[in-house]
């Protein structure tokens, strides 16, 4: 007996026999996939409570709510009563923007919006790459091969600007940039599901269920296909941190999310003029984007580790 | 491995070098030029001999007959150092025409040499303070002074002209001395200019105006109560004191009051939100029949009307929610687009637009916006507006033009095609030890006359990379502003004023009683540049090459000259 | 190996064709006329007529096309609206920019990268590793704009007047004008042949240039301008790199002929140098190649907050101003260049691999 037992023990104890047990257990132990884990908590909170949270709507300017006692002046630096700011005027914890709202209320409903475009986008994404990874993985021949040269041709323009020119051609907006970004993204699942196809397709109990009579769509989808769903995971979070990235250089340069909506790229690029009279309105939405995606990045990158069979023996 | 990853790098640098360099160089596609271009020589090659023993040929020009519907019938070198320019109808406005950048004058042996295009876009010659040393595309522009200028010689050796879209970024070069001036300094950045004592903000003259156009021919814009509410349901006050910069004010008019004749007539519609509900309901609005939802379209462009769009756009929208219930959707496009659709009438709903001076004429604010001739900017024109501006257009008294003027503001008023909001200031900020530190309401400083004490180079920066240096061809700001320091007109205006002065290549001018015929008198003795000296063809060759669209010079950058047909109308022989 | 190579050739041809037929269609499909686009609010409709049967753009779309395929073959990519100047010379200018950007993030990205990678996978789950790819993967979720400018604030205002001050934005010093090496060489080059092109863009590299030419006082200068966009850059692929490496490291480290040199008694240091690294560092290769397009997107931004003239900002210039010209050489130069680069990682990988040839 002796350590490596009782860890083989506590390893394959009945609750913990399932593949999402493992993963669980092994992501718990990663600290830095636990500080995502926690980070994406708050925002998720953050995102659902907003309309509790925020103490202003995010689209009105003090300028039409009625009686308002304080100062009425754009970009106002921040007030907080607990940090000495007097309680005479209204507090605003991250000051006022360009058009005298609160840029706290707008940073709160902003999780919203890159949240669901997060999700939304990615899973555009996987949708189609499935699909297109899926037929070219089962089918190989000229399927394959000019279902992967147009993913070539996509893969070889830099996503940014390819993205760029897409919410061009479609016109400026939030769902046009989840449009453009999500086409730019296919490709890498499309190749991800394609290898997980190739690499089960010849299994025996693919052959088995051939010969048993299943047609090719249950082949597919009951066999194959799980298969994939491990790397989708792992890529589809990583996905999320891109595609809020994304977003938020598209609406930095005025191409995805209009006015008045309180994105945080749109948020960033309104005032980036003002990075020295005004720090505070580029400083938090930045920062915002940067918890955001790093709380998926770090997510990411634990599920890989914990999901990769590779790394097993190293603990 | 780390020495194949070398050699990986190295191979990958080669790739791209090659792949750039093998497109096909510069002289493999040279498209543009017919002729070839020929390098004006460095050092200055003495004029040709006099033309004093033998009789001088002056050029001249004349167009057969004014049905081609230009205001130019004719220019004449009537001898080496006089120009007549003969006009179709009178016009009190040509002295401030004639000292527009783009009339500036180069040789007419150079216009030749260069095809009128080519080295003519980059390397100017003119007969100015400043000459054109390089112009390292994307980086700088370099200028050396002019030691044989005719007037007084420039105050700094060297002029450097940079630039950078951002304000942010300008301040801090400034900030950190690396500039000696930034154009266009950011409304927030006001108070931190003002504060620093290191520096000094130069506020600039607002001449312009910021207006919200609305196409009357979309519903529900065709309904002139409609207007008429909306041109009181918006608090302008408002939006000049929260959203623009010290200097700016609300428009009572279209056209700035500091022109002559800019605010006869009637002042706009005060600030009343109950008046203005009480229009849309005698319009036909209410509970049984909302009012439905509008565009505003615009486009993200810094201008001096409009400092910042984004916000202000926002600011109608929500001010016409609050006080109307009036639901406004932000359509932001793309500025040629917009520019496009604008002009055509075709934009859908309300937009925001302004404009700038180009001459202190009212008849560039009124006449290019609401004449006959004028762009369907705002759908279909109005004859008490358009009568009355053709009548005050053709008098030279101000005295006399003020009447007219008086009607077709206050038929503006009635009518309401567009509401016109603020007439924008806008800043220089200087290093305050800047000597000589000016801001022209025309946008056209001289920096000829601007120095630091102990310092060599006087370094400029403003908003973008001038497209050419060839003022005749171009129409933004930036390009004009860097050709003007070499190229000179007729006349000038004065330093940092509107007024005309005779400053320019001409000693004086005379005009005839019906203001039709205007005979300039040169200086004697200016020398180019590049050594040849200015006589009268030169400057009958640099407007003929912008006026005769059959020219073989008639090249330019585009070919558009746009300039040239707001000032003086059509081209003569211009292709069907 | 040749047939490998002849096999991936042969695969890139109808990418690149897809690749222009893809550009041309984008191009054409941006709505809006670029007339107005170029000469501004004040063309009148007789102007815009003119320019548009001027640049070809009254044809019927196939007809463009046809011109367009024919040209590109030629090498010729036409002019610029807005310049008025061949494309390619554009592309000649701006480019080096680029492209030294570029290098100087890769090589700071690779400098800072790896060594941390082997760090974290060295020591494996301690807080080394914990911190070091905390690090870099905050950098990685930055939005590259909001750093950028927070460096420009930090190092050009707040440490104003310090050694440390750098210049916020811009490639040189105003006023510094630095001389071509091979003018400085006396090589006697005649203008428009290849040789000339290749050295012009040589040195319009000013680092490459003034370190060619000798030229200490430029050298300096161009690098201090360098430092914060190539800093700011550089943490998009660093992050990806860091990653690559901890991962690829620790497989190796994995490996029986690490645990046999352990065995033999070697230190730590020597196993990981020696024996390890080489082995590790090997896909590193093909993380450069496909971290080139996330720089070349980040080089957007980066060279609008620093103002630099760079082929990744006149390309989001001109699509916004509908400057085709452009728009559709740069992408084609862009996605021809990054077929190429992909095939020659693929042909290097199998060179080294040799089970991926033989697959």
């Amino acid at each position: 007996m002796g350590q490596n037992t009782a860890k083989l023990n506590a390893e394959t104890s009945l609750d913990s026999v399932s593949l999402w047990g493992i993963t669980r257990k092994r992501l718990l132990r990663r600290k830095s996939a636990v500080m995502g884990m926690i980070i994406l908590g708050m925002l998720i909170l953050v995102a659902l409570t907003a309309h509790w949270l925020a103490p202003y709507d995010p689209t009105k300017s003090m300028l039409d709510v009625p009686d308002y006692p304080g100062k009425i002046e754009k970009r106002l630096p921040p007030c907080v009563h607990a940090f000495g700011c007097p309680e005479s005027e209204p507090q605003h914890l991250m000051g006022l923007d360009g058009n005298i709202r609160d840029e706290f209320s707008r940073l709160l409903y902003g999780a919203r919006i890159s949240l669901v475009i997060g999700f939304a986008t990615v899973s555009f994404s996987i949708l189609i790459g499935t699909v297109l990874g899926a037929l070219a993985g089962y089918f190989g021949g000229w399927v394959d091969n000019t279902i992967m040269r147009v993913m070539d041709v996509v893969l070889a323009f830099p996503s940014l600007l390819l993205a760029i020119a897409i919410v061009t051609v479609l016109g400026p907006g939030l769902i046009n940039a989840l449009l453009a970004i999500g086409i730019v993204s296919i490709p890498a699942y499309a190749r991800v599901v394609r290898g997980s196809v190739l690499s089960v397709r010849e299994m025996d109990y693919v052959s088995a269920t051939r010969s048993l009579g299943g047609n090719t769509y249950e082949i597919l989808f009951r066999r194959i296909l799980p298969n994939a769903l491990t790397p989708l995971i792992v890529q589809g979070t990583l996905g999320i941190a891109s595609a809020i990235l994304e977003t938020a250089a598209l609406s930095f340069l005025g191409l995805g999310a209009q006015h008045p909506t309180p994105e945080w790229g749109s948020m960033l690029g309104q005032e980036r003029n003002q990075v020295f009279t005004a720090p505070h309105l580029v400083f938090y939405p930045g920062l915002a984007i940067m918890l955001t995606v790093l709380a998926f990045n770090l997510l990411g990158d634990g599920l890989r580790d914990a999901l990769d069979p590779r790394l097993a023996h190293v603990s | 491995m780390k020495r194949n990853l070398f050699s990986l790098m190295s191979l990958l640098v080669l790739a791209s070098m090659i792949l750039a360099a093998c497109g096909g160089g510069p002289t493999a596609t040279q498209v543009a030029t017919d002729e070839p271009a020929a390098p004006p020589t460095e050092a200055p090659t003495t004029a040709p001999a006099t033309e004093a023993p033998v009789a001088y040929e002056g050029m001249k020009v004349e167009a057969p007959s004014c049905d081609y519907g230009g205001g130019m019938k004719s220019i004449e070198a009537v001898d080496e150092f006089t120009v007549k320019i003969t006009l179709c109808a009178p016009d009190p406005a040509v002295p401030a025409k004639v000292a527009f950048s783009s009339l500036g004058i180069q040789p007419s042996e150079y216009l030749e040499s260069t095809g009128g295009t080519g080295d003519l876009l980059e390397k100017p010659i003119g007969t100015g303070p400043y000459k054109l040393e390089s112009w390292e595309r994307g980086n700088q522009i370099v200028f050396t002074r002019n030691d044989a200028y005719w007037g007084e010689p420039a105050k700094s050796p060297t002029l450097v002209f940079r630039w950078g879209s951002e304000s942010a970024q300008r301040l801090l070069e400034l900030q950190s001395g690396t500039v000696d001036a930034i154009d266009n300094v950011g409304p927030d950045d006001f108070a931190t200019v003002q504060g620093d004592s290191s520096l000094n903000l130069m506020p600039r003259p607002a001449l312009n105006v910021m207006y919200i156009g609305m196409t009357n021919t979309f519903a529900p814009f065709d309904n002139e109560l409609v207007r008429q509410a909306f041109a009181q349901a918006i608090d302008r006050q408002r939006i000049v004191d929260n959203f623009y910069p010290t200097g700016s004010e609300v428009a009572s008019h279209f056209t700035p009051c500091s022109i002559p004749n800019g605010c006869a007539g009637e002042a706009w519609y005060d600030f009343n939100v109950d008046a203005a509900k009480a229009l849309l309901e005698q319009a036909g609005y209410g509970a049984s029949n909302p009012f439905p939802t509008v565009k505003l379209s615009y486009r993200n462009v810094v201008r001096g009307y409009l400092p910042d769009p984004v916000i202000v756009a926002q600011d109608i929208q929500a001010q016409l929610k609050e006080n109307l219930g009036v639901t406004v959707e932000i359509n932001e496009m793309e500025s040629g687009a917009f520019l496009d659709a604008a002009n055509s009438g075709q934009l859908d709903g309300m937009h925001l637009l302004g404009w700038g001076a180009d001459f202190p004429d009212v008849v560039n604010f009124l006449d290019a916006h609401f004449s006959a001739a004028a762009f369907d900017q705002f759908g279909t024109s109005f004859d008490d507006i358009t009568d009355n501006l053709t009548q005050g257009g053709q008098l030279a008294a101000e005295a006399d033009r003020e009447p007219f003027y008086e009607a077709a503001n206050n038929a503006i008023k009635t009518h309401v095609p567009m509401i016109p909001v603020a007439h924008g200031g806008s800043a220089i900020a200087y290093k305050a030890s800047v000597e000589g530190a000016h801001a022209s309401p025309l946008s056209t400083e001289i920096f000829a006359v601007m120095g630091v004490p102990g310092q060599d180079t006087f370094v400029w920066m403003q908003n973008a990379e001038p497209i050419s240096l060839y003022c005749a061809d171009e129409t933004d700001g930036e390009s004009l502003r860097a050709c003007e320091q070499v190229t000179e007109p007729l006349l000038a205006y004065e330093i940092g004023g509107t007024a005309t002065e005779t400053s320019g290549l001409a000693e004086s001018y005379t005009a005839s009683d019906d203001l039709t015929v205007w005979t300039f008198t040169l200086r004697q003795g200016v020398t180019f540049h590049d050594g040849s000296t200015l006589d009268a063809n030169d400057v009958v060759l640099s407007y003929v090459v912008q006026w005769d669209a059959s020219h073989p010079l008639h090249k330019g950058n585009t070919g558009a000259f746009e300039y040239w047909t707001y000032l003086f109308g059509s081209f003569l022989n211009a292709p069907q | 190996m040749t047939t490998y190579i002849l096999r991936r050739l042969l695969l890139s041809i109808p990418v690149i064709i897809g690749i222009l037929f893809a550009t041309f269609a984008l191009a054409r499909l941006i709505p809006s006329d670029p007339c107005r686009a170029m000469l501004g609010e004040k063309a009148t409709d007789e102007v815009c007529d003119q320019f548009l049967k001027r640049h070809g753009l009254d044809q019927p779309i196939p007809v463009q096309f046809a011109v367009y395929m024919g040209e590109i073959f030629k090498g010729d990519f036409g002019n610029s609206f807005r310049f008025s100047m061949p494309v390619t010379e554009i592309l000649s200018q701006r480019l080096p920019i680029t492209i030294e950007l570029s290098l100087a993030a890769l090589s700071i990205s690779l400098l800072v990268g790896i060594p941390l990678g082997i760090i974290s996978a060295v020591r494996h789950n301690s807080w080394v590793d914990v911190l070091t790819m905390l690090w870099a993967n905050i950098g990685v979720s930055m939005p590259v704009f909001w750093l950028g400018l927070m460096l420009a604030y930090f190092f050009s205002l707040t440490l104003k007047g310090t050694p440390f001050q750098l210049p916020p934005s811009g490639r040189l010093s105003p006023g510094l004008i630095p001389d071509p090496f091979f003018e400085v060489w006396n090589m006697s080059l005649t203008e428009g042949t290849a040789i000339y092109l290749t050295a012009e863009f040589i040195s319009r590299m000013n680092i490459l240039n003034s370190i060619l030419s000798g030229d200490w006082k430029v050298f300096k200068d161009a690098a201090q301008h360098m430092i914060l966009p190539a800093v700011a850059l550089s943490t998009i692929p660093m992050a990806l790199i860091a990653r690559m490496s901890r991962s690829s490291m620790l497989e190796v480290l994995g490996q029986d002929y690490i645990r046999t040199a352990r065995a033999k008694g070697l230190k730590q240091r020597t196993v990981v140098i020696r024996h390890a690294l080489r082995n590790a560092l090997l896909p590193i290769v093909t993380v450069v190649g496909l971290s080139l397009g996330g720089l070349l997107g980040g080089a957007v931004l980066t060279e609008t907050v620093f103002n630099l003239a760079g082929v990744g900002r006149i390309l989001y210039e001109a699509i916004t101003a509908r400057d085709y010209g452009i728009v559709q050489a740069f992408t084609v130069v862009i996605a021809v260049f990054f077929v190429a680069l992909n095939l020659i990682v693929d042909i290097s990988y199998a060179y080294l691999d040799p089970r991926i040839r033989l697959n």
